[in-house]
């Protein structure tokens, strides 16, 4: 009897004092919005390098379906007080990540300091126009990871045919690209399409360095009003509403993901010639050319020459640091931020999605490796961001309830390439809808 | 407030009149009715008001906001008075025709005390509380809400929810739409149901097996419905497009144009509830009795007229049933449907009641307008029911 209560004690005792002698790991939980083996599975084994490389950190990444069950999950946690210590959000939930209360700046946190566990704080090697899109109120708000930029793929094939031997640069190019294309005797059902999306929309206005929203496009103060009927957004309007009339425009009416989608199968079967597409696909867009034997070039998106270009946006999502963490579990999550954009890591991110090398060291490494020389098509979207010109257009919308003003920027657009309705008054009606929607949000939403 | 007397006094007033008049046809009491209708008069037009507080009758409200709060306290009395008035002129039944088949028969196996039924339902009442009372009470409470998902306040708008509907021309296109594609679903679904299960009645070789092969869509989920239309009618590179194009040589603009989308929406969802509708046809066939329609053939009547007289009244019941059925999927269950194949658009052409309400809520996070709006159809489809019930309902024969 006796004997037996001793060795209880002794066992409780053992297990009390054995995370002690173990130095038991801290917990870093990590929740992104992929679920396939390419992204999700990359994250969990720079986790597991990391975990081996800092006994002292145990990182656990967790996979969400997508970015908006992973919100929901994230506002559940912050209600039950248990948060994650990083969670990735899009890049137009931005806005609404920052009201939401549930995220502390980078910056802040790192709080001057040159190294954590070793691992260098140099955000200013992250390419400008990444950083400044996270960069709010003067300070580096969340580490950026995927990110993308919309570029433009040719068939050469075809183009050359033609007797075009570059891919246009400009409308105009574009434009007169489709004539020769047009009148090829075996010519293509259309000559282009994009994906009826609203970040096109988002990257041709900023090509002409028109702001999406006022008060320095929502980055100099919250943003209370959204300018879809600004010149540069009329400009596109109508450009694309005489791509369509003149037979060159392909717009499948398709909606949601199946927008995507169709202009993938118009260009693989080539049934059009030229695509407006998110750079994340270009090693998908590439092999469309290897598989069914043409030549695919990628290049920068076609810009409005009477304006000229200023620059593009990213597209893509970050990871945002949450508030209120132990110390020890905050630098732990800061130092596998910092770890996943040293260079041979963002660039192997690069290598492994299509998504672009974020930091200048990445880019030289890959260069370096003869990576860009073999695969030029994969430099096209850094090159088009790192030699953008850094303005409050360029740097991208801050906008509450921005997923929802995208659809009806989406809406306004379906409208105008299948009406006759007159682009400048659908713009008017969408820039009042959306004003609607971003009153709301600023009144719910907004600190008092 | 000063208006809240007068509406008291009003809704007492007709409760009053209502209950005496019906005590009165029950030759009861007429002053008892009258009382209790008073009650009935002030508990129903509170139904509603004392959560909205009256607030659609403040004067910086708008004349619409006024009209519908009318509406509302003659709901409240509605529901109050008028399953009052039914139950007590049952009880009053009972009382005086102790012997009548319908209570004598209900008395053999009734529970003594009120204990042991509510025990055995417990069950299921807390599961009915918590998944479906509880949540249509937050509904009602959300769509007197400016709410965002996520937002940490909200503000009350009273009835502005429901009576901006009016005048959202996205919401009407929407109700415009509903009502075109349930119509021709649920007709083209019951006319091809019919015509298909009418032939496969007919003794063919292997007719078991066609059977089951025609029931098969019905096993498919809406999505994987909306899936595979959209790689048939796809503009580009679509299977039925590049029939079309080889054989007559057109090709149609499925998913861009707004007049054909609509179309591929019915004849995905037409051929996703086919088989349930031969299924029940192909049982209502089998229930006709031979001997009734060989006499008719003796008589001289032929095949069509057969069908015509015979075989169509005795189908009544089930087509009554599917027509129920049918219009309640048309309404709720192509939502899948329209997701995977037009999502929602060209120009909108396929946005449903139902799609509008998953777009404003889900996607945009507008809880309170989504709430308004899911309460809206869901009067509608209790309207349409009881509708159905009153007009082709009574056309039902169910047999000697």
């Amino acid at each position: 009897m006796r004997k037996s209560v001793v060795l209880v004690v002794l066992a409780v005792l053992m297990l009390a004092v054995m995370p002690v002698l173990a130095q038991e790991p801290i917990d870093v939980r990590v929740w992104i919005a992929f679920t396939d083996a390419g992204r999700l599975g990359w994250a969990q084994e720079r986790a597991a390098e990391f975990n081996e490389l800092f006994p002292q950190y145990n990182v656990v990444v967790e996979g969400y379906a997508n970015y908006e069950e992973l919100f929901a999950a994230t506002a559940l946690a912050s209600e039950q007080g248990s948060l994650p210590a990083v969670v990735q959000y899009f890049e137009v939930a931005t806005q609404d990540a920052r009201d939401s209360g549930y995220f502390r700046p980078i910056a802040e946190a790192i709080a001057g300091r040159t190294e954590i566990n070793g691992l260098p704080v140099n955000l200013d090697d992250i390419i400008a126009p990444v950083r400044e899109y996270y960069t709010l109120d003067g300070q580096f708000t969340s580490m950026p990871w995927n990110t993308s930029s919309a570029i433009f793929f040719s068939n050469m094939t075809i183009l050359n045919a033609a007797g075009i031997d570059a891919a246009p640069a400009t409308w105009a190019d574009l434009d007169a690209a489709c004539e020769a294309v047009m009148a090829l005797e075996n010519a293509p059902e259309y000559c282009w399409s994009f994906p009826n999306h609203g970040w096109f929309f988002e990257q041709w206005i900023a090509q002409q360095n028109e702001a999406f929203a006022n008060n320095g496009n929502g980055r100099d103060e919250r943003a209370t009003e959204v300018t879809l009927n600004n010149p540069g957004a009329l400009a596109l309007m109508s450009f694309l509403d005489d791509q369509v009339a003149k037979g060159y425009l392909y717009y499948s009416g398709a909606q949601g993901g199946a927008a995507w989608a169709t202009v993938d199968q118009a260009f693989s079967t080539q049934q059009i010639a030229m695509a407006a597409y998110s750079s994340s696909d270009t090693r998908i867009y590439t092999q469309f050319g290897v598989d069914n034997g043409y030549e695919v070039l990628a290049s920068f998106l076609p810009y409005n020459q009477e304006t000229g270009w200023t620059g593009n946006l990213i597209g893509g999502a970050s990871l945002w640091l949450t508030t209120g963490l132990p110390t020890e579990v905050e630098d732990g999550a800061l130092s596998f931020l910092l770890y996943i954009i040293q260079p041979e890591h963002a660039a192997s991110w690069h290598q492994t999605t299509g998504y672009i090398a974020i930091t200048n060291g990445a880019i030289e490494l890959l260069e370096s490796q003869g990576w860009f020389d073999e695969n030029p098509n994969f430099r096209v979207a850094s090159d088009q961001l790192s030699q953008s010109t850094v303005t409050p257009a360029t740097s991208g919308a801050l906008v509450g309830a921005f997923p929802s003003i995208r659809n009806v920027v989406t809406q306004a657009v379906d409208t105008v390439l299948l009406t006759d309705q007159d682009p400048a008054a659908v713009l008017d009606a969408a820039s009042a809808e959306a004003n609607v929607i971003l009153g709301e949000y600023n009144l719910l939403s907004a600190p008092e | 407030m000063s208006f809240q007397f007068p509406i008291l006094i009003i809704a007492t007033l007709l409760g009053a009149l209502y209950m005496a008049l019906r005590f009165r046809r029950l030759r009861l009491s007429i002053p008892l009715g009258a009382g209790v209708g008073a009650v009935g008069g002030i508990v129903g037009s509170l139904l509603f008001m004392l959560p909205l507080n009256y607030c659609m009758f403040d004067p910086e409200r708008d004349l619409i906001d006024a009209v519908f709060g009318v509406i509302l306290i003659a709901l409240g009395m509605a529901i109050i008075l008028i399953p009052s008035a039914l139950m007590i002129g049952s009880a009053v039944e009972r009382r005086r025709n102790p012997n009548s088949e319908s209570a004598g028969g209900a008395r053999q196996g009734q529970f003594r005390g009120l204990v042991a039924p509510f025990m055995l339902l417990l069950p299921t009442l807390i599961i009915l509380a918590l998944f479906l009372y509880y949540p249509s009470l937050e509904t009602f409470r959300l769509s007197t809400l400016l709410t965002r998902l996520g937002a940490p306040r909200s503000a009350f708008v009273c009835v502005d929810n429901f009576t901006s509907l009016a005048s959202n021309t996205v919401y009407l296109n929407a109700f415009a739409t509903t009502l075109f594609l349930s119509v021709a679903i649920v007709a083209l679904s019951l006319a091809l149901g019919l015509l298909v299960a009418t032939a496969v009645f007919q003794p063919i070789k292997g007719a078991s097996i066609y059977r089951t092969l025609l029931v098969w869509p019905y096993a498919i989920s809406p999505a994987v419905a909306g899936v595979i239309f959209l790689l048939l009618f796809n503009p580009t590179g679509g299977i039925i497009n590049y029939f079309l194009n080889n054989t007559i040589g057109i090709s149609i603009p499925w998913l861009n144009n707004p007049s054909a989308a609509p179309w591929v929406v019915v004849i995905a969802s037409v051929w996703k509830i086919l088989g349930y509708n031969i299924l029940f046809y192909l049982a209502g066939l089998q229930n006709i009795g031979r001997d009734l329609t060989e006499s008719a053939a003796i008589d001289g009547a032929n095949a069509i007229k057969r069908f015509y007289y015979i075989t169509l009244p005795l189908l009544s019941p089930i087509t009554f049933f599917l027509l129920i059925t049918n219009t309640t999927f048309a309404f709720f269950d192509t939502f899948g449907t329209i997701d995977y194949l037009t999502g929602g658009g060209p120009l909108r052409a396929t946005t449903t009641l139902m799609y509008n309400i998953y777009e404003v809520g889900v996607t945009n996070g507008d809880l309170g307008k989504a709430a308004a709006q899911s309460i809206v159809l869901f009067a509608l489809v209790i309207g349409f029911t009881i509708l159905q019930f009153r007009t082709a309902g009574q056309r039902v024969t169910y047999g000697a």
